[in-house]
């Protein structure tokens, strides 16, 4: 499983583009479905049949943060803008690939006191990618307005501990994925959704939900941790205690049926878990509530640091966890 | 372009687009084959392919920034407050009209009457009046009413090449469209034409385009912005009028699908069609809400570019304008490279 997560983390896919990570998830899953399709914004679902009658959808998306080039000066350096929430501060002196180049990011300032103000109240205004090239017609090339970017980051491995980039939500994709292919003849259908731009306002899932409009839908996401120094105190989520089960985040509040059932089918399993409130944030259950007539769902998160940065960092057990607890709730949660 | 300056005339701020609707409708009526006006005010038009089959849809936004009447005051004075995204500093000083009869005029305290440090502040709408020639509630009750719309009343000019006026955004999508209706020939597939209600208060009548008329590609035609202020420097604008239609790859809520926006591209170059990259990022139009409603619809933006917009005054190259309708006319008869 830590492989297939270090492949799903390390490819390209920023909102819009997330075929690279579609690839890889139809390799893994390719003998363990029953059917799969594209929808019209790209969304993949795939499938397995079960005898119930009824449907139940486990969602992760699959783009994550980027960047991309919104204009390039004649010098040949870029300017960007975010995709989805990117907080400029792990970009200074941070590489950026794009499909064809990698580039790096830095901030802009003529005088030392500029600097330092930039620096203060930093944002991509006052921030460059410098690809190594020397004209606009060089970088027009290769980075072209409109190209996409990702952190150039590599999967890293502390003991149990798993860093990388788009761990948001590769992490999600991998725990979907090991729930399928360990799932033998399942007593309801389960449709699963890798969705498109959720990183820039849910906008997969809304079509995703839309077209299967399922009995219930779990979305599996990260989310933030409050185990490292001086950390949001109030925030209960820590690493190795299991999958947090959330309640409530700023976009959606979660199912309460599916809570409690999360929450019985946990302890009659013996299975670790964690109840989540996080005061930020939202995931794609908020999308999968509006669409159609409305859909029951919740959230089941892994408690990650370091959210949005090119290290996000996640634990082995919580994971494990995770696919334990959701093939619990597929099988006897509806 | 028969209809660009009449269209810009017409007062409709969002959700009061009636008089916009009623003058697309009465022109294009006759040259189309089916015409509704839908639930939420949305104007919608067919002309049908003469093969059964793809759905073909283009929109436009009727509605334009503005204000409401909120209150009557005891001197008469009405209390205003905006609709859309309207910069407080362009406001104070201008002509408005109310409820499409009444004119009045924006107050504010006179330049004499002003210490220095108020002159460079940016007054806030409650402090802002609007006059209309009366001195008495009841005088003002009897020409206006709580709830009444409010817009510029710029009359609309052409000089060297360049258009002025208020609501480019989006009349000016409007008027491609109207030109379109007039121009093109029938083709294999259905070409819906929606003019859109409610776009300036969060893309409200494009919610319930997608599910109505199950497009398989859909194109927004917009007025937006431009950007290009001689203070601001080049690499930060959004697009430079006279470079022609801008295309969109990403806005506030979707990044538009790579085959639509390679197609809108590979169709100018091949036609000789001068182009530019929107290069901003902010705002948001249609094409979020039609691609994240229904099944989804794969939504590509091309816009007019426009100086100033969300002002009382703005500015297009007429250039850019013909460009848009051109553009879009070959978009529509290479239309099938949409459906593959």
């Amino acid at each position: 499983m830590i492989e297939t997560i270090r492949k799903l983390a390390e490819a390209y896919g920023p909102s819009g583009r997330e075929e690279d990570v579609h690839r890889i998830v139809l390799e893994e899953l390719k003998n363990h479905i029953d059917g799969y399709k594209f929808d019209r914004v790209g969304n993949l679902i795939v499938w397995k049949d079960g005898k119930s009658g009824k449907k139940v959808m486990l969602d992760a998306h699959s783009d994550e943060i980027g960047l991309v080039v919104t204009n390039i000066d004649k010098n040949g350096f870029l300017r960007v803008e975010t995709v989805g929430g990117v907080p400029p501060h792990p970009y200074v002196g941070q590489r950026v690939k794009f499909p064809q180049c990698t580039g790096i990011v830095y901030v802009e300032g003529e005088t030392s006191q500029d600097m330092k103000k930039n620096f203060s109240n930093l944002s991509f205004d006052v921030m460059y990618v410098d690809i190594g090239a020397s004209s606009y017609e060089e970088a027009q090339k290769v980075a072209p307005i409109g190209t996409f970017g990702v952190y150039d980051s590599r999967f890293m491995q502390n003991g149990d501990f798993l860093t990388s980039k788009a761990m948001d939500d590769r992490v999600g994709c991998a725990v979907v994925i090991e729930v399928l292919k360990r799932l033998n003849s399942p007593n309801n259908t389960v449709y699963c959704s890798f969705s498109t731009q959720e990183e820039i306002g849910l906008m997969g899932a809304r079509v995703a939900g839309y077209d299967i409009m399922p009995e219930a839908c779990i979305a599996i996401d990260v989310t933030a941790s409050s185990d490292t120094p001086k950390a949001f105190k109030r925030h209960a989520m820590v690493l190795k205690k299991g999958p947090a089960i959330k309640v409530k985040d700023r976009a959606s509040i979660s199912d309460r049926k599916i809570v409690d059932k999360l929450i019985e089918l946990a302890e009659e399993s013996g299975i670790p878990y964690q109840m989540e409130v996080l005061i930020m944030g939202g995931t794609n259950a908020a999308a999968f509530q509006a669409t159609a007539s409305g859909i029951a769902s919740a959230t089941v998160s892994i408690p990650t640091r370091y959210v949005h940065t090119p290290s996000e960092t996640v634990h082995l057990d919580d994971i494990k966890n995770c696919v334990n607890l959701l093939i619990e709730y597929v099988q006897k949660g509806v | 372009m028969l209809y660009l300056k009449e269209l810009t005339e017409i007062g409709g701020v969002s959700g009061d687009e009636s008089r916009v609707r009623d003058f697309i409708a009465s022109k294009i009526k006759d040259k189309v084959d089916e015409t509704h006006v839908d639930k939420l005010g949305n104007l919608i038009a067919l002309k049908k392919g003469k093969k059964n089959g793809k759905r073909f849809l283009l929109t436009a936004h009727m509605d334009e920034i503005g204000f409401m009447v909120t209150n009557i005051e005891d001197d008469g004075t009405l209390s205003f407050s905006p609709i859309g995204g309207v910069d407080p500093r362009v406001v104070p000083g201008k002509r408005v009209k109310i409820a499409d009869k009444v004119t009045g005029v924006i107050g504010y305290k006179a330049i004499h009457l002003q210490k220095k440090e108020e002159i460079f502040k940016v007054p806030a709408f409650e402090n802002l009046r609007i006059y209309i020639g009366t001195d008495s509630k009841e005088a003002s009750s009897k020409l206006v009413n709580i709830g009444d719309s409010v817009v510029f009343t710029t009359e609309y000019r052409e000089e060297n090449g360049k258009a002025t006026g208020k609501a480019f955004d989006d009349r000016a999508g409007c008027s491609v469209m109207m030109d379109l209706i007039d121009n093109i020939d029938r083709y294999d597939f259905d070409v819906y034409f929606a003019f859109l209600v409610q776009e300036e208060v969060g893309l409200r009548g494009s919610a319930v385009i997608a599910e109505q008329i199950q497009p398989d590609v859909a194109i927004v035609l917009e007025g937006t912005t431009a950007g290009d202020n001689p203070e601001v420097p080049e690499y930060k604008w959004a697009t430079h009028i006279g470079d022609g239609p801008a295309v969109t790859f990403m806005h506030r809520g979707y990044v538009v699908s790579s085959k639509v926006v390679q197609n809108i591209m590979s169709i100018a170059q091949k036609n000789g069609i001068p182009y530019q990259a929107k290069r901003r990022t902010a705002g948001g139009t249609d094409a979020a809400r039609l691609a994240g409603t229904w099944r989804g619809v794969p939504s590509g933006v091309i816009s007019v570019p426009s100086r100033y917009i969300h002002s009382p005054v703005s500015m297009i190259d007429l250039n850019d304008y013909h460009n848009t309708v051109r553009l879009v006319e070959k978009i529509l008869d290479e239309g099938e490279v949409f459906f593959k």
